[in-house]
């Protein structure tokens, strides 16, 4: 129990392994969380500013780094993104289920109650799986998919006011503005984003924790090295 | 029929001289951000032209939007209305009343089918028949589709005309609504604000006049000329915003430095408007330059986005209830801490039991 | 009924011919007048319509309070400012906060301001019209109008190149046969009286007040951000003072003082040398069209204005006092008090709106407003066509505001009756010798004209008094005060659980109130009982008229086809219906349902 994941898993011998994040997913996953720590904590502060500064205007330049580190950062996370769903096509089949829920297969629905049981402690035992369990693929559904695709359309919709109008970034994403009733709404909307996506950020993180300790699958080293390991 | 005056005579008559008046359709086309090749065009209009007619209707409002009218200095409103266009019906300022007034209507119909251009302050009311805004007896959103049916085109001035305003704020007991969405059929120019700035409405209508045609519009129906900037882009604060200067309570030393006044409510980024860049009242001041933020008054229901003074605010859907994002966002965030550390409690609990049990059989 | 006295003594007679006018144009917002008149043409019978219902008030139900003034301050662009400054103390007053004196001096300027610009712009733009005859004026002879003009005041613009400039560009403007707004009105009627050269002259001044009007609002431009619609704060004004620091030039400054002092001069400059003369030069001629008296000779009221002490709201700091006078009498003046629920109530009667208890008048406080569109059986029409309304039933969308029982003329007039009574001196002598100057009696104040001279006297009053208050508030600054707000309880935390507050004062068109009611530190109810609808008020449960009905009653038409008249008595108020037509009930919801009908 007190043991990490990594020397658990060593312990008891793997009985099969399956290679089943390749490297790009590891890497964008991992450039995933890392924007999305710096998007949020830069966003934070936007909304809500650190106490003033004294001095001349001409001296600092703390909003304006605040805001240029979060674009970067919101680059890093779109263009992720449009790289992701492309590694989406050519990738394994795992790499595909970020991106849609089976909906119309008896056997995920079922898999999905287990799950919904097992994690209420109803049941001991959770289905087995291999890439992400039912529940696992609806949360990070909902989470990347969704939730990051509202905060790239609301963040560069955001982002098109600042290159103006007849920009890329206002052909491509202006349209959200009028759409959310206003520049005001919108920034309202792009932060409330931003809590929902940490709400399910610590919820995606204790239950790939938990997964790690508890159940007889690896996953947080399977992130790190690519494999999944079943340790019975 | 009489003869009609054309602009350039009218100015002429006012002891215009020819290089001054070029010189008027010089600084016109600079001002609303042409080319001097634009100078020789509005010139040519100006001379040629007789005067426009305008229908001015006043529906629920204030009458705001006439009082900011009368500020222009460039043009002077008493110009615009003597020499520029034919004011043919406005309640506000009209020496007729009555019959006689609503007469004008018609005969306007008469001489200029769509020709005229309708101007029009506030908005209708739609419960109640109509009847929380009457004119002549009948609902003025009768009047308003009417004079619609054989205008050019529609100005639709200030908030309450191109999005709703005050009275459309919730509950909106009268159902007050915008004009495009009453008035389907014609091209209607949104020149928002609460009132919008006065160069900024004589600027678009004198475009229109001379230009005969419509002001190149953004994708919400607002002239880009005046309407394509947020406040915040052209703040002479900006230095202070970027730095992370800001007034933290009104009346406090960065209150009397000039400081960004983001804090405290300042709406500038999420204003489209020329505030900061035109000013009022003859490019003397703004809100931000008398150190009160913008309140956003030329945005879509300005009213339910939440506080004046918090740059976070409510969403601006949620019916009546204070709902800010940082509060919502906040408590969901937390609740998943809580709940995932009960979770895992429980989840150590359950396991330890679980041990327990496994252990005991074994034995 | 043919003929019946009404409890506050008029007579009211609906016999004859039906004379309707709507819209009357040149006021703010929708009015409608129905009259019938006798076979001698002369007013027997008078009712006034308000024409539109916004419901502010039911939409600041649960707002924040410290947002109020906004919202209120939008009930009038004519009037700007006035309701945002009252919604200031009345939330002040509900959460005890004291303003600082500068705020309290720059408040005044901007009021006074306000006074200043909405007066002149009201003679000139929305009243002259009733007297002068702009057609009349293209056969003026430009140099008797000179004579005229440098007889009268020392204006610099007077030549006769001048008028005969401003006769040609009107003569122009009528022969191109495009007259825009001064189009099918009344122009060559009998009840013109002026000569050709005054009408050149006061037209002339039409023009120039235009251009000028703009200017004496940009004090609020400094101090508030932009005219209409200028921006105040909870707790003070927002705009810092800085005069010797670092930054200065990012808040009111020396140079912007500076401007503020200019615009006063200018302002009283204008006043003075142009609107003065012009109204004794007008009047003049019509001295014998003494009608529209009304109520302005029985019952008027002034709340008070431009306290002189911060924070002080009683006849002690009140630059003009608050009071009532009743049936005429000058030598009795009642203080008028807006927490004592028997003193000010509204009524329903006759309003689209129903009670609980549909006699019964509410104090402000209690108010309740449920919007009750209903015509009476008399009505001539249909719902959205009413040909002629029928005023034994429920008429207008204004409520029937009293004061103890009495309907009351509030404005400019009674603002001077109750100074006057009050035995004030800057009015007495205002006052005193304008009657001196053309030869009247008191009693001439109380007519039509009366309250255009009264308004007129005003205007140069608050120019002049600009001046005042401007140096004491730099002498202020001088002594080391840069102080403009007070932010100790700008956080709701602070704030009582649940309190009441009032802010009194008087808008240039009359007593203003607004009431608040702060609870959870949200608003729970917010009335405001505003100037037209004391003047322009429905009938209330006991039969008194208002003073709009009251002032047209006695007064003979030229011609029952153009309503000029009516026009002059109903302009001389100011009419202004946004303000006056807005109401709450203390649950806004229910209103939503009632309404669907
Ligand atoms: C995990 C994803 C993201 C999070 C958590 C996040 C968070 C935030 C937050 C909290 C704010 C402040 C909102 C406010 O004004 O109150 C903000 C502002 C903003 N964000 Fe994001 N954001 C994300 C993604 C993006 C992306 C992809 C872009 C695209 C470039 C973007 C562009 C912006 C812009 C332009 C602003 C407004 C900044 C300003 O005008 O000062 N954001 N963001
Ligand atoms: S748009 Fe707003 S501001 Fe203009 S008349 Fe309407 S309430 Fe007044
Ligand atoms: S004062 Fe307002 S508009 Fe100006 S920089 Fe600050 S937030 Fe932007």
């Amino acid at each position: 129990m007190q043991s990490t994941p990594m020397s658990n898993a060593e312990m008891r011998a793997p009985r099969k392994a399956l290679y089943v994040f390749e490297a790009p997913v590891r890497i964008w996953h991992w450039l995933h969380a890392l924007s999305i720590i710096v998007l949020a904590a830069t966003g934070y502060l936007i909304a809500n500013p650190l106490p003033s500064i004294g001095g001349e205007a001409s001296q600092h330049f703390m909003m304006g780094n605040l805001r240029m580190i979060h674009f970067i950062a919101g680059y890093v996370f779109g263009i992720g993104f449009l790289v992701r769903i492309y590694w989406g096509i050519v990738g394994n089949k795992y790499s595909r289920e970020l991106f849609y829920l089976p909906i119309w297969r008896k056997s995920w629905w079922k898999d999905l109650w287990g799950e919904i049981l097992f994690y209420s402690f109803i049941r001991r035992e959770a289905p087995p799986s291999v890439a992400h369990n039912a529940l696992a693929q609806a949360a990070i559904w909902f989470f990347n998919t969704v939730l990051g695709l509202f905060l790239i359309f609301t963040g560069f919709a955001l982002y098109s006011e600042g290159l103006g109008l007849e920009s890329w970034a206002d052909t491509w994403f202006g349209w959200v503005i009028p759409l959310l009733g206003g520049s005001q709404s919108v920034r309202m909307w792009h932060l409330f984003g931003m809590w929902l996506i940490l709400f399910f950020a610590i919820i995606h993180i204790y239950m790939a924790v938990r997964a790690d300790v508890m159940t007889r699958q690896t996953s947080v080293s399977a992130i790190i090295s690519g494999w999944r390991h079943y340790r019975d | 029929m009489p003869t009609r005056d054309t602009f350039y005579e009218v100015m002429r008559r006012h002891g215009v001289t020819r290089r001054s008046f070029l010189k008027f359709c010089s600084l016109t086309a600079a001002g609303l951000g042409l080319g001097p090749e634009f100078a020789g065009k509005i010139a040519h209009a100006l001379e040629t032209k007789p005067r426009t007619p305008v229908i001015w209707l006043h529906g629920l409002e204030c009458t705001c939007c006439t009082e900011s009218f009368i500020r222009s200095g460039h043009p002077l409103a008493g110009d615009v209305v003597l020499s520029m266009i034919s004011l043919d019906y406005d309640d506000t300022l009209m020496a007729a009343a009555g019959h006689q007034a609503e007469e004008l209507l018609e005969q306007t119909i008469e001489k200029y089918d769509g020709q005229y251009i309708l101007a029009c302050e506030g908005n209708p009311p739609l419960n109640e028949d109509g009847m929380y805004c009457i004119q002549a007896g009948k609902p003025y959103v009768e009047k308003l589709r009417h004079m619609a049916d054989h205008c050019k085109a529609i100005v639709a001035w200030g908030s309450c005309a191109s999005w709703g305003c005050v009275q459309a704020a919730r509950p909106n007991p009268t159902r007050a609504t915008p004009i495009h969405k009453v008035i389907l059929d014609k091209p209607i120019v949104k020149v928002p604000g609460c009132p919008p700035i006065a160069e900024v409405m004589t600027g678009v209508l004198t475009y229109m006049i001379a230009f005969d045609e419509l002001p190149e519009l953004d994708r919400q129906g607002r002239p880009k000329m005046f309407y394509s900037q947020r406040l915040h882009d052209k703040c002479y604060r900006r230095p202070h915003f970027d730095a992370g200067q800001f007034v933290e309570h009104f009346d406090d030393e960065g209150a009397r430095k000039g400081y960004c006044l983001y804090k405290v409510g300042c709406k500038g980024p999420t204003t489209y408007n020329a505030c900061s860049t035109v000013e009022w009242n003859g490019g003397l001041s703004w809100p931000v330059k008398s150190g009160h933020g913008c309140l956003g008054c030329a945005e879509d229901n300005f009213w339910d986005k939440g506080s004046f003074y918090s740059a976070v605010t409510d969403f601006g859907v949620m019916g009546g209830a204070e709902a800010t994002a940082d509060k919502v966002g906040g408590i969901l965030a937390g609740a998943a801490a809580i709940g995932v550390a009960a979770h895992a409690a429980a989840s150590v609990v359950s396991h330890m039991t679980r041990g327990k049990a496994q252990e005991t059989s074994h034995d | 009924m043919t003929e019946i006295v009404t409890p506050n003594g008029f007579t009211l007679d609906d016999a004859g011919q039906r004379v309707v006018v709507d819209p009357i144009c040149r006021i703010e917002g929708h009015l409608r007048i129905e009259v019938n008149v006798d076979d001698d043409n002369i007013i027997r019978n008078a009712v006034s319509t308000g024409n539109m219902w916004r419901g502010l008030e039911v939409i600041l139900k649960g707002r924040d309070p410290r947002d109020a003034w906004a919202f209120t301050e939008r009930i009038c662009g004519v009037c700007t400012g006035v309701h945002a400054l009252l919604s200031c103390r009345a939330v002040e007053d509900a959460l005890a906060i004291e303003i600082p004196k500068n705020a309290n001096s720059i408040r005044n300027l901007m009021m006074l301001a306000q006074y200043t610009q909405d007066h002149l712009v009201h003679f000139y733009h929305l009243h002259a019209l009733d007297w002068v005859d702009v057609v009349s004026a293209l056969s003026a002879d430009p140099r008797a109008t000179s004579e005229l003009q440098q007889s009268i005041s020392n204006w610099p613009k007077s030549s006769p190149g001048y008028f005969r400039d401003v006769q040609n560009k009107i003569k122009r403007f009528v022969e191109s046969g495009q007259l825009g707004p001064f189009a099918n009105a009344y122009w060559g009627s009998p009840a013109y009286k002026l000569p050709p050269e005054a009408n050149l002259m006061a037209v002339t001044h039409y023009l120039e007040a235009l251009d000028f009007q703009k200017e004496i609002v940009k004090i609020h431009t400094i101090f508030g951000g932009r005219n209409p619609h200028p921006n105040w704060l909870v707790g003070g004004m927002p705009c810092s003072i800085n005069v010797n620091e670092t930054g200065a030039t990012g808040a009111i400054n020396m140079a912007w003082l500076n401007q503020v002092s200019d615009i006063i001069n200018a302002s009283i400059d204008f006043i003075d040398q142009v609107y003065i003369p012009d109204l004794k030069a007008i009047a003049s001629f019509y001295t014998d069209w003494t009608f529209g008296g009304g109520l302005s000779g029985k019952n008027v009221m002034s709340y008070g204005e431009f306290p002189a002490l911060a924070n002080n709201y009683t006849n002690e700091s009140w630059m003009l006092p608050n009071g009532a006078i009743l049936n005429g009498d000058l030598s009795t003046v009642y203080d008028v008090d807006p927490r004592d629920p028997e003193q000010i109530q509204e009524f329903v009667t006759h309003s689209w709106y129903s009670y609980p208890n549909p006699d019964q008048g509410l104090h402000p406080w209690d108010g309740v407003t449920v919007p009750n569109f209903e015509l009476g059986p008399n009505l001539k029409g249909t719902k959205t066509n009413i040909e002629a309304i029928d005023e034994q039933a429920k008429y207008s969308w204004l409520k029937a505001p009293r004061w103890r029982g009495n309907a009351m003329e509030v404005g400019p007039l009674a603002r001077f009756l109750v100074a006057y009574a009050r035995g004030h001196e800057e009015v007495k002598e205002l006052v005193d010798s304008t009657l001196t100057d053309l030869g009247l009696p008191i009693t001439a104040l109380f007519s039509t004209l009366g309250r255009t001279a009264a308004r007129g006297l005003e205007c140069s009053w608050s120019a002049h008094k600009m001046r005042g208050v401007f140096d004491d508030m730099m002498a202020n600054i001088k002594a080391g005060d840069v102080s403009t707000a007070n932010m100790e309880k700008w956080e709701p935390a602070t704030w009582p659980k649940d309190t009441k507050g009032v802010g009194i004062g008087e808008a240039p068109r009359g007593a203003l109130g607004h009431w608040v009611h702060i609870k959870d530190t949200k608003l729970e109810n917010y009335q405001a009982v505003v100037p037209t609808t004391w003047n322009a008020s429905p009938r209330d449960s006991q039969g008194n008229i208002g003073a709009y009905e009251a002032a047209l009653l006695g007064t003979p038409m030229a011609d029952p086809a153009q309503p000029l008249e009516i026009l002059r008595t109903i302009h001389s108020f100011d009419p202004c219906l946004a303000c006056a037509s807005h109401v709450m009930s203390p649950d806004g919801q229910e209103l939503a349902v009632v309404k669907i009908r």
